[in-house]
């Protein structure tokens, strides 16, 4: 609880209040305190300037005159006044009734007027000594009353304190918690946000414009989650409906053939077909396996000095029968023997695609150039083909997982749209680009740079 | 019967018509969608087997067109997609019936039968027509308690009549349900095939069940 925003702003708030609420309340307090003070003080000198004029001296002859109708406050012995005279040296000479037995302090060596505040019989008491050249002249007060003034003010000032922290702290809980109530708004978004219902956002009028950014980047993860769910969800959604029509032509295929007899001749045909279909899903799942081993987070490599020169002879090796048998001729130029840190066999695959794809999409009797160089850090390998081409609409989409410009003719060879991907993937691990240009009817140009993999020492 | 088959994949497509037309079933296939929603629109198919991801044209489209043009054709979907989703779109859209690939042949030739039957009114796969049985499931014909053996296209002929039973029918629409689009219309092959199920099923019996309307066609009537 303490640790909750909500706890510490009323805290914090409470603290600053109640700090300045103490300075404010100890500041009227001395104030009030020093008002009455100064009346008291005020007072007293002006009593003992009175005494004073009752008083003649001469030639060391003290008279005192007071009359009753002076003397008639200090009489009584209730009466709150008192005062009593004495020499410099502390001889008390007169004293007045209300004094009784008891005597004012006093201190010898001291010559000037003085105030101090003393206790008369556990009582307070405001005295003054006034010195005159001979004499001084105590006059005193009971401030009872006055002190009990300022008591009660001390009391009334520390309740209206304690009940303004009181009302202020259960405002501050309710600004506090309205002022958050957006945030938890948020948060319960948020939870609710699901696997199934991805789409949706944190919105809202009432979302304060302090929390706007908070709530826009809140929603820019999830569109990129989003984003990322549903291509994986396409994927999934592709791959299986990309196995299901082999699947049905098997099903169709072994079924119908086993509903009769039937001459040999035409066994032979289904089975044909169902191994046609078979070969297909095989290939459709061994280069799903591939692509999803070189996505994944850890792919295991086999990182090793490779000449790329002799990996692209490899590759063209492999894909020489199928170009013999359209008729294409493949050449290779560049005099250069680049060597990069990287897969063997991952980059045999690259080169295999990509020739591959120059092969099945060029016209009977084309060519395929392929040259190596070397272009600052990488090494640069084209892939030139006089094939049909792909249109300008479907360039940026053939990397695409499943994507085929045509499907039938496509199907026909064996594609299932998968080849470039692949080699986007591992052209991505070997700290590279790839990059496809075309022209319908003249022919497509795929350039791949290589870096090589960086050695984790 | 005759059977559209909209699928681009060629050699599901070709195993699939090659299995209805040993079943009696005269079968044309479309490899895309402009030919599917051409021939959906222009040949008189009994049922249309819809494959929904077609090239060109996709069969989603292809359905709402003929539905909007008020074709009733039933309709009998497939799709290589299984969710609940795809499944309202499909029937929404006027479907009559779902088949998710992969899937077994038997099984779409029971959801064939079961179209033709709704849309017949027969509740059952017995058709019975007087003392004529007709079982559309193992094409069983019997009549006064005697198995009769028929050829296919005898049989596919006889189907046909006993499921637009008490209907004229004439001889164009007869071949034209019995051939697919490659036949060259001859419609003195009907003659002869009526010919050849009249000696089959209503010979010896006194209650013809085959009756020639002169001049227009032929009516199956109990
Ligand atoms: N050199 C090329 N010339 C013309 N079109 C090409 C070329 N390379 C790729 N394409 C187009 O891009 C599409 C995607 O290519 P990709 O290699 O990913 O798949 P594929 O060749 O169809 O199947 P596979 O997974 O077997 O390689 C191809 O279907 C083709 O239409
Ligand atoms: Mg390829």
């Amino acid at each position: 609880m303490l640790s909750s925003i909500k706890a510490k702003i009323i805290i914090f708030y409470l603290m600053v209040l109640f700090l300045s609420l103490s300075v404010l309340g100890i500041f009227l307090y001395l104030g009030l305190g020093k008002i009455v003070h100064d009346s008291i003080d005020s007072s007293l000198l002006s009593r003992a300037k009175a005494l004073a004029m009752l008083i003649n001296e001469d030639n060391n002859e003290t008279e005192f005159k007071f009359s009753d109708d002076v003397m008639w406050e200090y009489n009584s012995p209730k009466s709150k006044s008192f005062f009593q005279i004495r020499r410099p040296d502390g001889t008390a000479m007169e004293k007045s009734a209300s004094l009784g037995d008891s005597e004012l302090p006093f201190q010898t060596g001291k010559n000037q007027t003085s105030f101090e505040t003393i206790l008369l019989n556990n009582k307070p008491v405001r005295l003054i000594n006034f010195h005159l050249h001979n004499l001084v002249i105590q006059c005193a007060e009971d401030i009872k009353d006055q002190t009990n003034l300022l008591k009660n003010y001390r009391i009334v000032l520390s309740l209206s304190i304690l009940s303004i922290m009181i009302i202020s702290a259960s405002g501050g809980f309710i600004i506090a918690r309205k002022a958050l109530t957006p945030v938890k708004e948020i948060s319960e978004t948020i939870d609710r946000i699901s696997e199934s219902n991805l789409s949706e956002r944190v919105t809202g009028k009432n979302i304060p414009s302090e929390l706007k950014g908070l709530a826009a980047s809140f929603n820019r993860t999830f569109d990129s989650l989003e984003k990322a769910f549903n291509r994986q969800k396409q994927f999934t959604a592709d791959a299986s409906h990309e196995l299901r029509t082999p699947l049905s032509v098997i099903l169709s295929q072994s079924e119908i053939a086993l509903r009769k007899e039937r001459a040999v001749e035409e066994y032979r045909n289904a089975l044909a077909a169902v191994t046609e279909a078979a070969k297909m899903m095989s290939q459709i799942v061994q280069k799903l396996l591939t692509l999803a081993r070189l996505s994944s987070d850890k792919v295991e490599l086999n990182i090793e000095d490779i000449n790329i020169c002799k990996t692209i002879h490899e590759a063209v090796k492999l894909l020489n029968p199928l170009a013999e048998q359209k008729g294409i001729s493949i050449n290779i130029s560049g005099n250069e023997q680049p060597v990069i840190r990287g897969d063997r066999a991952v980059l045999l695959e690259l080169f295999t695609n990509l020739i591959d794809n120059a092969v099945k999409y060029n016209t009977p009797h084309g060519k395929i150039d392929i040259s190596i160089r070397k272009e600052m850090d990488f090494i640069v390998t084209e892939i030139k083909d006089t094939g049909i081409g792909i249109h300008e609409g479907d360039l940026d989409k053939v990397f695409d997982r499943f994507y085929r410009v045509d499907k039938s003719r496509s199907r026909e060879s064996g594609g299932i749209g998968l080849g470039l991907s692949i080699c986007e993937e591992i052209v991505k691990l070997h700290g590279g680009r790839i990059e496809i240009k075309s022209k319908v009817g003249e022919g497509t140009n795929v350039t791949v740079y290589l870096k090589g993999i960086k050695d984790v020492t | 019967m005759r059977i559209l088959i909209a699928e681009d994949e060629k050699s599901l497509a070709d195993i699939v018509k090659k299995g209805l037309k040993e079943e009696g079933y005269t079968v044309d296939v479309a490899y895309n969608g402009e030919d599917g929603l051409f021939m959906a629109e222009n040949e008189p198919s009994d049922i249309i087997i819809l494959d929904i991801m077609l090239p060109v044209i996709d069969g989603m489209t292809i359905l709402k067109k003929i539905r909007k043009a008020g074709i009733k054709t039933p309709v009998l979907m497939l799709t290589a997609k299984d969710t609940v989703m795809d499944k309202v779109s499909g029937l929404d859209s006027g479907a009559d019936d779902y088949l998710t690939k992969p899937f077994f042949f038997e099984e779409l030739l029971a959801r064939i039968r079961a179209l033709l039957r709704r849309n017949s009114g027969v509740k059952t796969s017995i058709i019975e027509i007087g003392d004529l049985i007709i079982d559309t499931a193992s094409h069983e014909v019997i009549r006064g308690g005697r198995v009769i053996s028929l050829s296919a296209k005898e049989y596919a002929l006889l189907e046909y009549m006993a499921i637009n039973r008490n209907k004229m029918l004439g001889r164009t629409t007869l071949t034209e349900h019995l051939y697919d689009q490659d036949f060259d219309l001859d419609s003195n092959v009907i003659d002869v095939f009526i010919n050849r199920i009249r000696n089959k099923i209503d010979r010896g019996f006194d209650k013809k069940l085959i009756h020639t309307i002169r001049g227009a066609g032929y009516m199956l009537k109990g």
